[in-house]
């Protein structure tokens, strides 16, 4: 079978898309039901004060897995948003596969810096 | 204290917020963001910088929710878009660490303002080009050939198939800079930008322009989306709120934007945007003090004149369309 690229983006979106909402949804049940979570109270998540410091900055992407054991909302959520972040990473590398089996050589490096700035972003600007 | 049924009510209106902001980015290829910052700044008091956080990161449920739609239909030209990001990426990561600076400063009034600006200027590119849903073929120039520009799709609409090739890949590229870095500052999807990148500098046709900048909108989100976590721009409460409401917003308009003409879609972001652009703008000099009246006189003012301006935008194109069919 051919490998149809557009088709094959189309459903890594969507994919990603309804795993992230599974978990932000999930996140949301588990605040509510919980009471809040990662040690804040339901009333405090839910107010807008950038005092209470209830954002991602102290939400530690380390702690995740532990957060997840523990069925604490925050981390559910915190899952959703960052598989939302790889999802349109995933169709960048699925354009770039298309690239190199069509040996499009100008596409694949432009792909490449695309993924690169993605990754510079990520990984390299907040220990900067 | 909220009681929990507050904090549900609460909750849920975001949803509800967001969930029109994302039918009118995904109609219009703006992505969410541009009408959800404001619907969360001035309707909801949220605080300016989660308002940006939430929005740019629902931004990219929004894209991929269309894109993933328009991908199947194979409308957008991925190629192209992949090409593009290069530039989105690059601008969304100055963009962002821009953003960054300014908060950091305390002046969030100037993103108010550019972000109001930014609104009204996406206006231009719309009232300019009104007539065509398919442009004028140029002459294909170098870059036709060595960035692949050209490509097809087939027009539900008009009932054929449209064969078109982008000329000026590097006007493009440079537009595209500037689309990113936006969307870095502002938190939005900047797919108005994209939209004339696409539209006027490549020259490609509305169907194909609106879903590529809408596919490319996602991965410019995402590269913005990354520094605005470490910097605690998102607030997971109103995050989780937009990025459902957006994303359902946006899967509907989706379905629906396959079905009308190009022009209504014009016409929708019009009205809207002008009210939220002027309102964005006052706000911002209301926070310094530049202007001192009243919140509600300014919500008076900018009725006002969106109304007169669709009014007078609604003549225009009526004699554009005339004109066209004489």
């Amino acid at each position: 079978m051919r490998f149809d690229r557009d088709l094959a983006i189309s459903y890594a979106l969507r994919v990603g898309v309804s795993i992230s909402m599974f978990f932000i949804i999930f996140g949301v049940l588990l605040i509510f039901i919980k009471n809040g979570g990662s040690g804040f109270t339901l009333a405090q998540i839910a107010s807008y004060n950038p005092q209470l410091k209830v954002n991602s900055r102290y939400i530690y992407l380390g702690l995740i897995p532990e957060g997840l054991v523990h069925l604490d909302g925050i981390f559910f959520i915190a899952t959703g948003l960052w598989v939302l972040v790889f999802t349109p990473i995933t169709s960048v590398i699925i354009a770039l596969i298309s690239f190199l089996l069509t040996k499009n050589r100008l596409y694949i490096a432009l792909s490449i810096i695309v993924l690169f700035n993605l990754f510079f972003a990520m990984l390299v600007i907040p220990h900067i | 204290m909220l009681t929990l049924i507050e904090i549900i009510i609460r909750f849920l209106s975001i949803v509800a917020g967001a969930f029109i902001a994302g039918l009118i980015g995904s109609l219009t290829g703006l992505g969410g963001g541009t009408v959800l910052v404001p619907v969360l700044t001035l309707f909801y008091g949220i605080p300016i910088i989660y308002a940006t956080g939430a929005s740019l990161i629902s931004t990219i449920a929004t894209s991929a929710g269309s894109a993933s739609a328009y991908a199947k239909e194979k409308i957008a030209n991925i190629r192209l878009g992949v090409g593009l990001e290069v530039a989105t990426t690059t601008g969304a990561i100055v963009g962002s660490l821009t953003a960054v600076f300014i908060y950091d400063h305390h002046l969030s009034w100037l993103i108010y303002v550019i972000f109001g600006f930014v609104l009204l200027g996406s206006l231009v590119p719309t009232i300019q080009r009104g007539k065509y849903e398919i442009p004028k073929m140029l002459k294909p120039d170098w870059t036709t050939r060595i960035f692949q520009l050209s490509g097809s799709y087939y027009d539900a609409r008009l009932h054929k198939n449209v064969e078109y090739s982008g000329v000026r890949w590097w006007l493009g590229e440079i537009i595209m800079f500037f689309a990113g870095m936006i969307s870095g500052l502002l938190g939005i999807g900047s797919g108005a930008l994209k939209v004339l990148g696409m539209d006027w500098a490549i020259n490609l046709p509305m169907k194909v322009t609106t879903t590529s900048s809408n596919f490319m909108i996602g991965i410019t989100a995402a590269t913005g989306s990354s520094i605005y976590w470490y910097a605690g721009y998102i607030q997971p409460f109103i995050a989780a709120a937009t990025a459902i409401g957006v994303l359902i917003g946006a899967f509907l308009g989706a379905k629906i934007l396959v079905r009308i003409t190009n022009r209504s879609i014009r016409w929708i972001f019009f009205a809207i945007l002008m009210f939220l652009g002027i309102q964005m703008v006052l706000k911002g000099f209301y926070i310094i003090r530049v202007i001192l009246i009243s919140p509600y006189v300014q919500f008076a003012i900018s009725t006002v004149i969106s109304i007169i301006a669709i009014v007078i935008m609604y003549h225009v194109m009526k004699k554009i369309e005339e004109k066209g069919e004489a």
